[in-house]
C-alpha cells in the first residue's frame, strides 16, 4: 500500500498527536502506579480488611466461676441478663429498607434523651470498629429483648446477647474480702493487651474477685460466620464457620464461713466502725474477714451513682477501706505477749519475780507514766491478766527496743502475711534510728511505749490474728489461707491448697505455754481485764484486751468539729482463742474508737467464739463488774 | 464485491480485536459481578446490547463518514431535542432524570449526545480551517455548541456525563491551534467558576462526595458510612485481589455484595479482585492501546472532519476510562461514570459502538480521496 500525501490542514495537527499520546500514556501509568500500590504493596492490608468485611464474630461470654464458702454456701454467682450489641456498619438508613435507629428506638421504647445518647455513642465508634459488635445497651428488660427478637430478621445490625451478671448472695457481708467487679478501663486494656479483654468487659476490682480474676474469668468463646454487606448470614465454603466454645471460669471454695460472718456482724451490733478476723489456728485458714462499715457488692458491681460513690468516699468511718488487711493500727496491749515472750526467751527475767505497781512510773524529774490502776505486787502472769503497764515497762528496759522489735518480727509483725488480697499493709516497727531521725534523739520512753503496743508500732488485724494463732497452736506461724480449693463447674476438684507454714517460732514451748496461760486468766480470773465479758459455763476462752490511744495527728482535719471528739477516742482491741485447752480458732476484734478493749471489744470476741464453737446455749454474764482494761 | 474487498483490505483488525477483547472481558466480568444479585442474567442482556452495537457499527462503517459531515447539524439537533424530551417524559431514578422509555428500552440521551457533540464540533472545525492560532473569540461558537447540551445534562443532573462533554471539547480544542493566551484565560475562568459551580450547581450529595474524597486523600477514614464507603469497599476489592486474583466467581467483596453498582460504575474492582494485578494490567493496557490507536487513526485521517472525529472518540474513551479507573481506586471523587464497553448499560454500549464505528470508518477511508 502506498502512503499518499494528506491535505495540509490535517498535517497541521500532527505534532499535537504526539503530545496527546504522551499525556494518555502518562495518565495510564498513573493508573498502573495506583494498581501496583493497591494490589501489590498494600495487598496484605486490603486482604485483611476484605476478610474482616465478611467475617462477623459473635462473642460467647464465659460464665464466671462461682464463689462458695467453706460450707458450700454460694457467695457469688451469676444471673442471666441481656445486652444489646449493634454493628454500626450494618445499620440501614434509606427509603427502601427503613431507618434502623428509628426502629431500634421504638422497639426498645427509648425516650428522647436515651435515643440521643444512643446516636451519640454510635457516632463515636471509630471507622475500624464499625464492623464490630459494639455494646450499646446493658441489662435490658425482658420486654425489650422480646421486641427486638421479633424484628431480628429486619435488624441484622442488632444482636441481643445473653450475658451472665454477677450477683452476691450475701450483699454487704464480707464485701471487702469477696470484692466486686466493674467495667474494664482503658488502662486495664493497655496493661493487659494480650489477655483478651475488650471494652465493655467486666473485671474483678477488689478482694478475691480481683486477686483470682484469671481463675474466675474463664475464656470467652466465639462463633465466626460469613456475612454479606448487609450482615446477613452467608454460606461460603471458602470461609467456613468457626466456633470456639466458651470455657467457664473456675469455682472457688473459700475458707470463710459466712455463718460465722453473720455471727460477727450481729455481735458488732451498733458499733459504727471496726473489724474482725477469725482464723483456724491449726491450719491458718481464715474463717472470717469482717470490716465495718461496708457496702453492698451488688450495688458496687452495678452502676454506682456519683452521689452513692461520694457518700462512701466521704463517710468518716471509711467504708471503702478493708480494715482487716489494708489498714494498720497501734496494737495496744495486745502487743504485751510479745514483750513477755522476748523477756522469757532471752532469759532476762524469772517470771515469778515481782515488781510493785504504784499506779505510775516516775521517769526523771518531770515525766510520770501512768498505769491503769495501782496493781500492787505483780509478776509476769498477773501483769498479763491485769494488763499492768508498770511491769512491762520494767522488763522493757531489760530487753531494749531492738529486742522487742526482733520478737515482734519473729511473730510476724511488720511483714506481709501473704493473704493475697486488697493490697496488704506491711505494718511498722520503729527502730532506734527511726526515732533518732524523726524525734531528734532516742529516749527510753520510746522503748517503754513499744513494750505496751503504743509507740509507733503498727499492725494489721490479719497479722495479729496469725500471731495469736501461732501462740495458740504452740508456735507454728501459718500463712493465712482464704481459698481452700478450685473446682470446675461440675464441682470436681481441680486443685486444693494445703495449709502453709511460714515458720516455727524460735521460742521455747514452755515460754509460750506460760504466756498463753496468762491469757487464759485474762478472761477467766476475777481480776482479768476481760473477766466481765466472759460467758459462764461456756467455752473456755483465752485472750488479751487492748486499748490503743489515737495519735492526735491522725485525726482527719476535714472532720466536723462536733464529731472530732469521737474520733479522738481510743481503739478497743480483743485478741484471743478458744477452746483454751485445745485451741481451734483465734479471733482479733477491733472496735474503732470504741474505748476500753475489755469493755467494748472483748464481749464481741468472746460472744463470737462462744456462739460459733459452743452453740448459743450458755448465757452471757453481764452483771459482773468490769475492770480497767489496759 | 467492491465493498467486500475494501473490507478485507482496509478493515482495521487491530481496532476490532482490541474492542472485541474489552467487550468480551466485560461480559465475563459481568457474569461474575451479577451472579449474586437479583439479576444474574444481566450478562445476556449485555450480549444483546453488544450485538446491537456491532450491527449499528457495521451500518455506520458502511456509509462514508463524509456523509455524516453533511448531516452533522441534524444529528446535533436531534441530540438536543432528546435531551429536552428527558425533562418532559423522563423517569426519575435516584433523584435524577436521565432516561426516556422507548418501548421496553430506556434511552439515556446524554450518552448519545457525546457522539453528536463530537460530530458537531468536527463539522464546525472542518468548515473553519483557521491555520493561525485561535483566540478566545474563535471559541465562542464551539463554546456554545458545548454549552447547550452540557447545560441540559447538568440540569438532569448528570455531573459525570457533563464533565466528559467538557473534557471532549477541551481535547478537541487543544488539537486545533489555540493561542497560549487563550489557554491561560480558559484555565483562569475555570478556576474562577469552580467555587460558583460548587455553590450553585452541585447538589449536597455531590459536594459530600468531593469532601469525603479530599478527607480520604488526607488519610481520614472516619467517614466510611456514607460516600466514602463505596470507594473504600472498591479499594478493598482491588487491593485484596493481589497479584493473581481470587479467581473467577471467588471475589468475596463481589460475591458478598460489598461493591456498589458493580455492573455499571464499579465493574473494574470486581475484575481486579478476581483476576488480580495481571488481569487489571491487561484491561488497562487494552484501553491505553485503544486510545493511542485512535490517535494514530486521527493522524492518518484523510480530512479535518475525520481527524477531529477520531480524536473526539479517542478522547471520549480515554476520559471515561481514566476517570472511572482513578475513581474506583480512590484517586478521584465518585461521579457517575461507566467504563466504556466493560460496564453494563444499553445507552453506554450503543454510544461507544457508535463512536467505534466512526473510528473504524475514518480508519478505513484514510486512503480514499
Amino acid at each position: 500500500m502506498v502512503m499518499l500525501s494528506r491535505s495540509r490542514e490535517v498535517g497541521e495537527f500532527r505534532k499535537r498527536y504526539k503530545w496527546m499520546a504522551l499525556v494518555v500514556v502518562v495518565i495510564f501509568m498513573i493508573v498502573i502506579t495506583r494498581l501496583i500500590q493497591l494490589q501489590l504493596i498494600d495487598h496484605d492490608r486490603w486482604a485483611r480488611i476484605a476478610q474482616e468485611n465478611i467475617t462477623k464474630t459473635i462473642g460467647l461470654p464465659a460464665t464466671r466461676g462461682v464463689i462458695r464458702d467453706s460450707r458450700g454456701r454460694t457467695i457469688a454467682t451469676n444471673r442471666p441478663s441481656y445486652n444489646v450489641y449493634v454493628t454500626p456498619q450494618q445499620l440501614k438508613d434509606d427509603e427502601e429498607e427503613g431507618d434502623d435507629i428509628e426502629l431500634i428506638s421504638s422497639l426498645m421504647d427509648l425516650n428522647a434523651q436515651e435515643r440521643a445518647s444512643f446516636e451519640r455513642r454510635l457516632a463515636r465508634v471509630p471507622a475500624r470498629r464499625r464492623n464490630h459488635q459494639i455494646r450499646m445497651f446493658t441489662d435490658v428488660t425482658r420486654d425489650q429483648v422480646a421486641a427486638l427478637s421479633t424484628y431480628s430478621n429486619d435488624l441484622p445490625a442488632v444482636d441481643v446477647i445473653g450475658s451472665p451478671v454477677r450477683t452476691y448472695s450475701y450483699g454487704r457481708l464480707a464485701a471487702h474480702a469477696i470484692g466486686y467487679m466493674n467495667e474494664v478501663s482503658a488502662e486495664d486494656l493497655e496493661r493487659h493487651p494480650d489477655q483478651g479483654y475488650r471494652a465493655g468487659d467486666r473485671i474483678g476490682r477488689m478482694g478475691l474477685e480481683k486477686a483470682w480474676e484469671s481463675y474466675l474469668r474463664g475464656r470467652r468463646g466465639y462463633r465466626r460466620v460469613t456475612v454479606d454487606a448487609r450482615g446477613r448470614r452467608q454460606n461460603d465454603p471458602q470461609n467456613p464457620e468457626q466456633y470456639r466454645e466458651p470455657i467457664p471460669g473456675r469455682d472457688l471454695v473459700l475458707t470463710l464461713d459466712m455463718e460465722l460472718m453473720r455471727t460477727i456482724e450481729r455481735a458488732f451490733g451498733g458499733h459504727p466502725g471496726g473489724s474482725a478476723v477469725v482464723v483456724d489456728v491449726r491450719t491458718g485458714r481464715i474463717r472470717a474477714l469482717f470490716s465495718k462499715p461496708t457496702y453492698d457488692l451488688n450495688e458496687m458491681s452495678g452502676r454506682l451513682t456519683n452521689t452513692q460513690y461520694r457518700g462512701l468516699r466521704d463517710n468518716p468511718f471509711r467504708p471503702l477501706i478493708d480494715k482487716t488487711v489494708y489498714e494498720s493500727y497501734f496494737p495496744g496491749s495486745t502487743f504485751k505477749p510479745i514483750t513477755a515472750l522476748a523477756a522469757l526467751n532471752e532469759s532476762l527475767i524469772d517470771p515469778a519475780r515481782q515488781f510493785e505497781c504504784i499506779g505510775y512510773l516516775q521517769i526523771g524529774r518531770r515525766q510520770r507514766l501512768r498505769c491503769t490502776a495501782a496493781h500492787g505486787d505483780v509478776d509476769m502472769r498477773s501483769s498479763i491478766v491485769q494488763s499492768c503497764n508498770i511491769y512491762f515497762w520494767k522488763i522493757a528496759e531489760m530487753i531494749g527496743l531492738e529486742g522487742i522489735n526482733q520478737y515482734a518480727r519473729e511473730m510476724g509483725l511488720a511483714e506481709r502475711t501473704g493473704i493475697g488480697i486488697n493490697t496488704e499493709a506491711r505494718g511498722f516497727l520503729a527502730s532506734r534510728s527511726w526515732y533518732e531521725e524523726h524525734f531528734g534523739r532516742f529516749r527510753l520512753g520510746y522503748t517503754l511505749n513499744t513494750a505496751i503496743g503504743q509507740g509507733n508500732t503498727r499492725t494489721t488485724l490479719i497479722q495479729l490474728a496469725m500471731m495469736y494463732g501461732a501462740m495458740a497452736n504452740g508456735g507454728t506461724l501459718y500463712a493465712p489461707q482464704i481459698v481452700e480449693a478450685i473446682q470446675d463447674p461440675n464441682g470436681a476438684e481441680i486443685e486444693s491448697f494445703d495449709p502453709q507454714i511460714r515458720r516455727r517460732l524460735d521460742i521455747e514451748p514452755q515460754h509460750l505455754a506460760y504466756v498463753v496461760d496468762g491469757m487464759r486468766g485474762v478472761v477467766n480470773e476475777q481480776n482479768g481485764t476481760a473477766y466481765g465479758a466472759r460467758i459462764e459455763h461456756g467455752i473456755d476462752i483465752s485472750g488479751k484486751t487492748g486499748t490503743a490511744e489515737i495519735a492526735r495527728g491522725s485525726v482527719r482535719r476535714s472532720l466536723d468539729p462536733t464529731q472530732r471528739w469521737y474520733f479522738m477516742r481510743s481503739h478497743a482491741w480483743f485478741a484471743g482463742f478458744a477452746p483454751s485447752d485445745d485451741p481451734e480458732l483465734a479471733i482479733v476484734v477491733l472496735i474503732e474508737h470504741g474505748g476500753a478493749g475489755g469493755k467494748m471489744a472483748a464481749p464481741i470476741g468472746i460472744r463470737v467464739l462462744q456462739e460459733y464453737l459452743g452453740g448459743r446455749t450458755a448465757t452471757a454474764s453481764t452483771n459482773a463488774p468490769t475492770r480497767g482494761s489496759r | 464485491m467492491e465493498l467486500a474487498r475494501t473490507l478485507r483490505d482496509q478493515f482495521d483488525w487491530t481496532l476490532f480485536v482490541t474492542v472485541a477483547a474489552i467487550s468480551l472481558f466485560g461480559v465475563v466480568n459481568l457474569y461474575s459481578a451479577t451472579s449474586a444479585t437479583r439479576r444474574p442474567d444481566l450478562y445476556i442482556q449485555q450480549i444483546y446490547w453488544l450485538s446491537l452495537g456491532a450491527g449499528m457499527a457495521v451500518l455506520v462503517v458502511a456509509i462514508d463518514y463524509r456523509y455524516y459531515e453533511r448531516y452533522a447539524w441534524f444529528a446535533y439537533g436531534t441530540g438536543i431535542v432528546l435531551l429536552i424530551l428527558v425533562f418532559l417524559l423522563g423517569d426519575s431514578i435516584r433523584g435524577s432524570t436521565r432516561w426516556i422509555k422507548i418501548g421496553g428500552f430506556s434511552l439515556q440521551p446524554s450518552e448519545t449526545m457525546k457522539v453528536f457533540l463530537i460530530i458537531a464540533l468536527a463539522k464546525y472545525l472542518h468548515n473553519d480551517p483557521k491555520t493561525d492560532g485561535r483566540t478566545l473569540k474563535d471559541l465562542v461558537i464551539p463554546g456554545l455548541i458545548l454549552a447547550v447540551p452540557m447545560g441540559l445534562i447538568l440540569a438532569q443532573p448528570d455531573l459525570g456525563t457533563a464533565l466528559i462533554c467538557a473534557f471532549i471539547f477541551g481535547t478537541i480544542m487543544v488539537l486545533t491551534q489555540l493561542k497560549i493566551r487563550s489557554l491561560v484565560t480558559l484555565f483562569t475562568s475555570f478556576v474562577i467558576s469552580a467555587p460558583l459551580t460548587w455553590t450553585f450547581l452541585l447538589k449536597d450529595y455531590q459536594k459530600q462526595r468531593v469532601t469525603s474524597f479530599l478527607a480520604r486523600m488526607n488519610g481520614d477514614t472516619t467517614d466510611l458510612l456514607d460516600s466514602g464507603w463505596h470507594t473504600h469497599q472498591s479499594m478493598v476489592a482491588i487491593g485484596s485481589g493481589g497479584f493473581w486474583g481470587k479467581g473467577f466467581l471467588q471475589g468475596t467483596q463481589n460475591q458478598h455484595r460489598f461493591l456498589p453498582d458493580q455492573d455499571t460504575d464499579f465493574p473494574f474492582p470486581v475484575w481486579c479482585e478476581e483476576q488480580g494485578f495481571i488481569g487489571a494490567l491487561l484491561i488497562v493496557g487494552l484501553y491505553m492501546f485503544l486510545v493511542v490507536w485512535a490517535l494514530k487513526i486521527a493522524s492518518q485521517a484523510r480530512d479535518r472532519f475525520g481527524a477531529v472525529c477520531a480524536v473526539g472518540v479517542g478522547g471520549l474513551i480515554f476520559w471515561q476510562a481514566a476517570i472511572n479507573l482513578l475513581m474506583v481506586m480512590g484517586w478521584m471523587p465518585v461521579v457517575g461514570m461507566t467504563l466504556p464497553l466493560f460496564s453494563y448499560g444499553g445507552s453506554s454500549v450503543l454510544t461507544t459502538a457508535l463512536g467505534i464505528g466512526i473510528l473504524m470508518n475514518v480508519s478505513m477511508r484514510r486512503f480514499q480521496y
